[in-house]
């Protein structure tokens, strides 16, 4: 299974695909943490020490310094993970797209995005769960292209503006012929957010994760709240959700 | 000389160069025009902080990568850039510090707002740019993202379209296929194409990614990149809000400011994004705005410029998706904006407008 975690920024997504990983590698699942973020920082919630998560070589920066062009093809993705994936706990592997680090003239489109839509697209949904972190915004969604057998998990704050940007990642997920959409309304106050989600992206699967201290709190310090705070409503609840999703 | 074929990116780059030049010769005419000396000094001051924005836009071109054919005319275009600043500083300086003082009070911002998503850029850049206005100033509220959020933040109507197609043209050799239309200069595309909004902010923007327009959002990116570097009127704040995190900046969407915003919230990734992004902006002076504050400490070796406090009464207004400013506008974030841009304002007109002006 392949799993693509999209929305605006600062609603959680990182947050989230941390937690799902985690809850679904200790279940017994072998999982891909993918950070396509060209500004990566997943590895901080899965629980990889940060010295670690800046220290990665995202592939995209690893190919490009062994003088590969974006001219040349790319190396397979099983050799692409070999390669470039860093060994986290519980088996998980963590790997990272592309990292921008300063102005140039070389374009995006050729750079991390591409390998994004390349190395997601190629990587097998055999005997594992891939999840990707995507960059903010719904630019990353139509790179990362996923198809119909692939999750949105499509994550809200409550603002007006993260219900607008899901609403436009469920209509272009849906025009991709992506058929399991889920809304994610983290950060949720009362029940009533479920049915206004519901409502506003016009889906019917609406995941529902409170508004929690102890992620606030681990987010201030810059640890996973997985690791932080493991029995915490909001970790509760996306266990659920990891349940749910290899459930069916 | 070597004769060499050009590409169309080379071509691109050469005639993005040359209406560059076109721009700068128009706007020292009118400068040189301007009834008033203080406002010919304003223009020259202005000069001052616009020609080194090309000279930013145009940095990761020298060494030619991509551009192999155009190695000369950007040497050439950088040294024309390098001329036209050393006229502007001697114009500048041939006016008394009275005449100066005065002037440099006229010449508006140019500010671009960037950071992480969510740490509130969009609040931030919007509140500042109508606040601006209600001082009876000329504020261009520029939108570089392609997610929606600014005009909702500003207190307008959403709109999907960037510029119109009149405006812009294709290119093969351009970004994303597409420049800003022959014959229509910077200014003409903002007295044409800005909406007005409240308080008489004046809107430009790239277009928003839907469903219906997956990749057309980003045609209008390369037009308003150049619009906004070829704003040169001294009379003319522009506040741009630049889409989350290390994209913007790597495509240089913020080269045309004198002053880079960076927002950085509490959370520990918020600081992280801000340390990456720094390093990028090497020849602007960054300014750090600390947002959503309670009562954490600074984050080590990120010293806030400005403080924005977290107010539940900001958050209550992004729920409804409405301008805080309209909703609470009494309320302490809001108030905290407002002193900020007395400050930058203050800080604008300080600026040493003789030696290193603007720079």
């Amino acid at each position: 299974m392949k799993i693509a975690v999209t929305g605006k920024g600062g609603t959680g997504k990182s947050t989230i695909a941390g937690y799902l990983i985690r809850h679904l590698a200790g279940s017994g699942h072998t999982v891909v943490a993918l950070d396509a973020d060209p500004n990566p920082n997943l590895g901080i919630s899965v629980g990889v020490a940060p010295e670690i998560v800046e220290s990665m070589e995202p592939i995209l920066n690893a190919l490009l310094d062994s003088g590969h062009t974006h001219k040349d093809p790319q190396p397979p993705a099983e050799e692409l993970l070999r390669r470039y994936g860093v060994k986290a706990r519980d088996g998980i592997t963590l790997v990272a797209t592309g990292k921008v680090e300063r102005p140039s003239d070389a374009c995006l489109c050729c750079g991390s995005h591409n390998t994004t839509r390349q190395f997601f697209g190629d990587l097998s949904a055999e005997h594992r769960v891939v999840v990707a972190d995507l960059e903010a915004g719904l630019n990353d969604l139509i790179w990362a292209d996923p198809k119909q057998d692939d999750v949105v998990l499509a994550v809200t704050d409550g603002s007006a503006k993260s219900v607008e940007i899901a609403r436009r990642a469920c209509g272009l997920a849906a025009g991709m012929g992506v058929t399991r959409i889920i809304g994610v309304a983290n950060r949720s106050v009362d029940e009533a957010d479920r049915q206004q989600l519901a409502k506003e992206l016009d889906i019917a699967e609406i995941f529902v994760v409170p508004e929690d201290p102890a992620v606030l709190a681990a987010d201030h310090r810059g640890l996973a709240p997985f690791d932080a705070y493991p029995d915490s409503p909001a970790m509760v609840a996306v266990r659920e959700l990891a349940t749910r999703l290899v459930a069916t | 000389m070597q004769s060499q074929v050009l590409t169309a990116r080379d071509r691109w780059a050469i005639e993005t160069m040359q209406r560059q030049i076109a721009v700068l010769e128009t706007r020292e005419s009118q400068v040189r025009q301007a009834p008033e000396p203080v406002q010919q000094c304003a223009g020259w001051l202005a000069l001052q902080r616009q020609v080194p924005g090309y000279e930013r836009y145009l940095r990761p071109w020298i060494g030619g990568v991509g551009f192999d054919g155009a190695v000369p005319a950007i040497a050439e275009h950088r040294t024309a850039l390098r001329v036209r600043l050393a006229l502007a500083d001697s114009e500048v300086a041939r006016f008394d510090p009275t005449t100066r003082q005065r002037a440099q009070q006229q010449v508006g911002l140019r500010l671009a707002v960037i950071g992480k998503g969510g740490a509130g850029k969009t609040v931030l850049a919007s509140t500042i740019a109508r606040l601006l206005a209600r001082r009876g100033r000329k504020v261009l509220a520029a939108d570089l993202d392609t997610n929606p959020g600014l005009a909702m933040s500003l207190g307008m109507p959403p709109t999907e379209a960037g510029l119109p197609p009149e405006a812009i043209e294709e290119h093969e050799g351009g970004n994303y296929g597409f420049q800003l239309a022959g014959g229509l200069t910077p200014p003409e595309a903002v007295e044409r194409f800005s909406t007005p909004g409240p308080d008489g902010v004046r809107y430009l923007g790239v277009g928003k990614i839907s469903s219906e327009s997956k990749w057309a959002a980003k045609q209008s990116v390369p037009a308003v990149v150049q619009i906004l570097l070829g704003v040169g009127s001294p009379e003319w704040d522009v506040v741009a809000d630049l889409e989350a995190g290390p994209t913007t900046p790597f495509e240089r969407y913020h080269a045309f400011a004198s002053d880079v915003m960076v927002v950085v919230g509490p959370a520990w990734r918020s600081a992280l994004t801000v340390r990456r992004l720094l390093p990028m902006l090497t020849e602007v002076n960054p300014i750090i705005v600390a947002s959503q504050y309670g009562d954490e400490p600074d984050h080590a070796h990120l010293a806030p410029w400005g403080r924005i406090p977290f107010d539940p009464a900001v958050r209550e207004a992004e729920r409804r998706g409405v301008a805080p400013l309209d909703a609470c506008p009494d309320a302490p974030a809001m108030r905290a904006v407002e002193s900020l841009v007395e400050r930058l304002l203050d800080r604008a007109a300080t600026v040493p407008s003789v030696e290193g002006g603007g720079r």
